[in-house]
């Protein structure tokens, strides 16, 4: 070393660098916490993932279960509903088990007399696979839908929306 | 339906639909079965909700009816009400087979659902629902 640091020198460079450590200690956690929000991806919109795996889906409608929490006023519980979900040439629907008519929970070829159909045991409502309603039951509209996706090769389950196959 | 207030608005206009009046009796003594009683206020509580789920638009669940010492004119009074409304059938809930003129009654299942871990519990509560369901239609049948 030919140049010769002199203690003052010396003092301040090392003063410099831990100085310039505890400052980076201090502002990096505040940097990160704000700017964190912007990297956040909006959960509302989220699909339900299922454990039902998307190749399983054939041509005859299966009940597949969903879980998410529901908030009532203050108290959140877990609550599972479900889906009459098939395959529909290389689609998958996913069909609402609510009857359009008085909200009872509508399932697949329970009425013996229509084995190809969705019957609701409460007033003998029937609906088609694609979900439309048969016209001389109760029921006054087509069963609605829920979005459809796949995560991980899961079938996962969204939003209700109003039929799009009527 | 429950028997809250959006439930009875829509049950005013569609009583034709809304025809039979599901009226869980409990039992609610402070006797030596007090425990038993309320792990049954618990099981009745928990298959009504599932119940009404599945068979909403034709069902009109009301408050539970509690028997104190053995007392069940409450019910008997309350059925004439409900007929009286316009429900054509009235089937009480209970834990023992007790029959009243005029009214159903489906027999539950005392099970000690509260010492049961929850998957085995919620398995047991579908299986009651099941049942209840069965002879629900059986009624309807009739």
């Amino acid at each position: 070393m030919s140049q010769k640091v002199t203690r003052r020198q010396f003092m301040n460079y090392s003063l410099m660098g831990v100085g310039s450590f505890m400052a980076a200690g201090m502002i990096l956690p505040m940097g990160r916490f704000a700017l964190d929000p912007l990297f956040q991806e909006s959960s509302a919109g989220d699909m339900i993932t299922t454990s039902v795996s998307v190749d399983d889906i054939t041509e005859e409608p299966v009940s597949v279960d969903f879980t998410f929490e529901q908030q009532d006023g203050w108290y959140v519980s877990e609550v599972t509903d479900f889906a009459w979900v098939y395959r529909d040439g290389d689609q998958i629907v996913a069909l609402s088990p609510v009857c359009k008519h008085l909200g009872c929970t509508v399932s697949w070829a329970s009425d013996a007399a229509n084995p190809d159909r969705f019957f609701c045991p409460c007033h003998n409502g029937l609906y088609e696979k694609n979900g439309a309603n048969v016209p001389g039951t109760p029921p006054r509209g087509p069963l609605d839908m829920f979005e459809v996706g796949e995560s991980d090769g899961f079938l996962t389950i969204g939003a209700v929306k109003e039929n799009e196959l009527v | 339906m429950l028997y809250n207030n959006r439930d009875l608005r829509v049950l005013k206009e569609e009583i034709e639909f809304v025809d039979t009046a599901i009226v869980p009796v409990m039992n609610i003594d402070f006797d030596g079965n007090m425990l038993h009683h309320a792990n049954n206020l618990e099981l009745i509580q928990h298959v009504t909700v599932q119940l009404e789920k599945q068979l909403k638009g034709r069902l009109l669940i009301t408050p539970a009816l509690t028997a104190v010492g053995g007392n069940t004119d409450s019910l008997i009074t309350y059925k004439d009400q409900l007929f009286e409304y316009g429900f054509k059938k009235v089937i009480s809930l209970s834990f023992d087979a007790a029959e009243s003129e005029g009214v159903n009654n489906i027999k539950i299942n005392s099970i000690p659902i509260s010492d049961m871990d929850n998957n085995m519990k919620i398995s047991i509560i579908n299986d009651e629902v099941k049942s209840v369901i069965k002879q629900i239609i059986n009624v309807w049948n009739q």
